[in-house]
């Protein structure tokens, strides 16, 4: 089932007098359940064609439609709520709530859409089990590794059944035991969940992993693989 | 949420909360000093002089003329003590004559008091002189054995009168433990005989400063001269009952009281007088304007009811004046704070902006967003408020149960000034409110800039930050 549709979209930076094309006219296509990486050299337009999909940024021109919703039709705080909805995100660099429990930052979302307390420990305790830190549920940010700080952060992400998780260079931060513990995890919460994952990355392993793999170069597709199962 | 992000950098919310409670423990206890010695400054002009509410002649304040004068009828009395914060009148009769003692003469005033009633207000029964150091109480004092300092001390201030004993004492600046065993000798050798006025006899009161110019003791004789009601002449021949020691040396020289029936003789002015004094039962400001009000309502022309306001206008202004520096220095003391605390909103937006672009991202409001800063701030100011508060009460109420007492110089100043050498804290009032509302006025004034910021929040430049 399609959960994501670009057509034909275009971000253009105005800087001064010149115009940087970041995404120049990509359509693609996702849906539930895939796993899928956007590749490319640096300044491609991988982490600007995130932002658009996750409704960060709004496109210059094209469409951006999620699950049947036309992004440019929300208002600022309907699209606020929009992504707190449906859309899931791991930052490069975690980016979680530093005065707030492993524990807290994954029902952050939970909390904000209003969850029950008994719906919201069970997921909680789901997620963190499934991450494999159950047993750090009341540690801060601060007293976790960066690979264990990353894992909070894909729970958190998948805490309320978003459609998708975006992923920014998950494992950029990471060493390679913690990414490939961290892409296992991803993996494995993809195939339970059903969730679909969208990365964008440098990394070879992410890419080894990706059932599909879109190549950026200059802000255009120029390839998009669908490895077979 | 906004507890913990109060503690994420806990010196600076304490350095935060602590510019605060500076400044409002500060400004609390300024303005309680300040609004205590003007309360304090006014009861004592009122409550010794004019008193809180007069009734005169319409044009007798402006004119000080002895034919602006009222009739001190049963009825008036009766009409102006039907109101119930009405306590007693309290007449006089004040103007001006010429006053002889020997071959040397002088300007003076005379105020014209009834000698019981007055006690009510001005109470210059206690003014009179008790304690008179002279030539020969010094020389007494010294041969009775009094310890060398105190024997000098006593010679510095030959020609010194004083009405009672502290004010002896205070001057003499003798220690608290040394008091019982030398100021019966003291007051013994410096005991002056003095005498008060009484209804129908010809004598008066002078002040001071005013027996010594025209030469006068007790028991000689004052003659006055002066103009009359109407024209009339006014002539007559006293004897000084008594000298009292006016804390106005401007008043102590030129005082002279007489009974007023005595006074009204003189005048040729039966039954009549320059103004009622009202003594009043409730002095709150509420019961007195309202008392005015109704009373000045009751009268017709040319009675006038002047309340203390209108009576004491220059010293108000001068109140004013001083009120408004203390207002500027407190505002300094709070645009101090207000940069404080205007930095740590500063800093803290500056260094939480991505975490405000992640967390927009995630899915929070920025209106939710931007009320979690709103309450840190809020927590800060309400610390720092209620700290400041609670640290400055303690003060105030021992301050306002024992008052600053100046001595030696400070407080001979006060006394020349007529003033009680005391500087009283005022209670408890909406002063306090109005500086906890200040301070929380600031606190939201400075929470507008990240309020703004968190509204404008750009996500994708945020979250590079």
């Amino acid at each position: 089932m399609k959960i994501l549709e670009l057509k034909d979209v275009h971000k253009i930076y105005n800087s001064s007098e010149i115009k940087v094309h970041a995404v120049d006219g990509v359509t693609l296509s996702f849906n539930e359940g895939e796993f899928a990486a956007i590749v490319g050299p640096s300044g491609s337009g991988k982490t600007t064609l995130l932002n658009l999909i996750g409704g960060l940024d709004m496109p210059s021109s094209g469409e951006i439609i999620i699950d049947g919703t036309n992004l440019a039709t929300l208002k600022s705080s309907q699209l606020i709520d929009f992504r707190m909805r449906n859309i899931g995100f791991v930052f490069q660099a975690y980016n979680l709530i530093p005065v707030l429990t492993a524990k807290e930052n994954v029902e952050f979302i939970m909390t904000l859409q209003k969850w029950s307390r008994e719906e919201r420990d069970k997921r909680t305790f789901e997620l963190l089990k499934a991450v494999g830190l159950g047993d750090r549920a009341s540690s801060r940010p601060s007293k976790l590794s960066g690979g264990q700080q990353q894992r909070v952060a894909v729970a958190r992400a998948l805490a309320s059944r978003p459609k998708f998780v975006l992923a920014d260079e998950p494992t950029a931060n990471l060493d390679s035991r913690s990414a490939a513990t961290l892409l296992e995890i991803m993996e494995k919460l993809n195939h339970e969940e059903k969730i679909t994952f969208i990365f964008s990355t440098h990394d070879p392993r992410v890419m080894k992993m990706a059932h599909r793999v879109i190549t950026l170069e200059d802000g255009q597709v120029v390839s998009d693989d669908v490895k077979e199962a | 949420m906004a507890w913990r992000n109060l503690w994420r950098n806990r010196r600076r919310t304490l350095i935060t909360v602590a510019s605060v409670f500076f400044a409002v423990f500060f400004a609390l206890v300024m303005r309680s000093l300040q609004l205590g010695a003007y309360d304090h400054m006014f009861r004592n002009i009122i409550e010794s002089y004019t008193g809180y509410l007069q009734i005169q002649h319409e044009d007798f304040w402006d004119t000080r003329s002895i034919d602006n004068l009222i009739e001190n009828s049963p009825e008036l009395e009766k009409l102006i003590l039907k109101n119930e914060n009405a306590d007693l009148l309290i007449p006089r009769i004040e103007s001006f004559a010429l006053a002889s003692s020997g071959e040397v003469s002088k300007g003076v005033l005379v105020m014209g008091v009834d000698p019981e009633r007055e006690k009510y207000l001005s109470n210059i029964g206690s003014r009179l002189i008790k304690y008179y150091i002279t030539e020969e109480s010094i020389e007494l004092i010294r041969n009775s054995g009094a310890p060398e300092d105190v024997a000098k001390r006593i010679s510095e201030l030959k020609g010194n009168a004083y009405p009672s004993n502290s004010s002896l004492e205070l001057d003499l600046g003798i220690r608290a433990g040394d008091s019982a065993s030398l100021m019966p000798l003291i007051r013994s050798n410096t005991n002056f005989r003095n005498g008060y006025i009484k209804s129908g006899e010809s004598s008066v009161l002078t002040g001071k400063a005013l027996a010594e110019y025209l030469k006068l003791s007790v028991g000689d004789t004052i003659v006055l001269i002066g103009q009359g009601y109407r024209g009339a002449s006014a002539a007559g021949k006293y004897r000084v009952a008594g000298i009292v020691k006016l804390p106005s040396p401007d008043l102590d020289n030129k005082i002279v009281y007489l009974p007023l029936d005595v006074c009204q003789e003189l005048y040729d002015a039966p039954g009549m007088v320059t103004s009622l004094a009202v003594s009043v039962k409730d002095n709150g400001d509420r019961a007195v304007d309202a008392m005015t009000g109704l009373i000045g309502k009751e009268l017709s022309p040319p009675l006038k009811a002047m309340d203390w306001r209108q009576m004491n206008e220059l010293l108000i202004n001068q109140m004013e004046g001083d009120n408004k520096s203390g207002m500027v220095m407190i505002a300094i003391l709070y645009l101090v704070i207000a940069f404080g605390i205007f930095g740590t909103v500063l800093m803290m937006t500056a260094e939480r902006r991505r975490e405000f672009g992640v967390l927009v991202a995630v899915g929070m409001q920025k209106t939710k967003l931007a009320r979690v800063v709103v309450f840190e701030m809020l927590y800060i100011g309400f610390m720092g408020i209620l700290s400041g508060t609670l640290a400055a009460m303690p003060v105030i109420i021992y301050g306002y149960l024992h008052p600053i007492r100046f001595t030696g110089e400070m407080g001979k100043m006060y006394e020349d000034y007529g003033l009680e050498p005391v500087m009283p804290f005022l209670p408890a009032d909406w002063y306090i409110v109005w500086q906890m509302v200040v301070v929380a006025v600031i606190v939201l004034i400075a929470l507008i800039y990240p309020v703004r910021k968190i509204m404008r929040t750009d996500v994708v430049k945020s979250l590079k930050a």
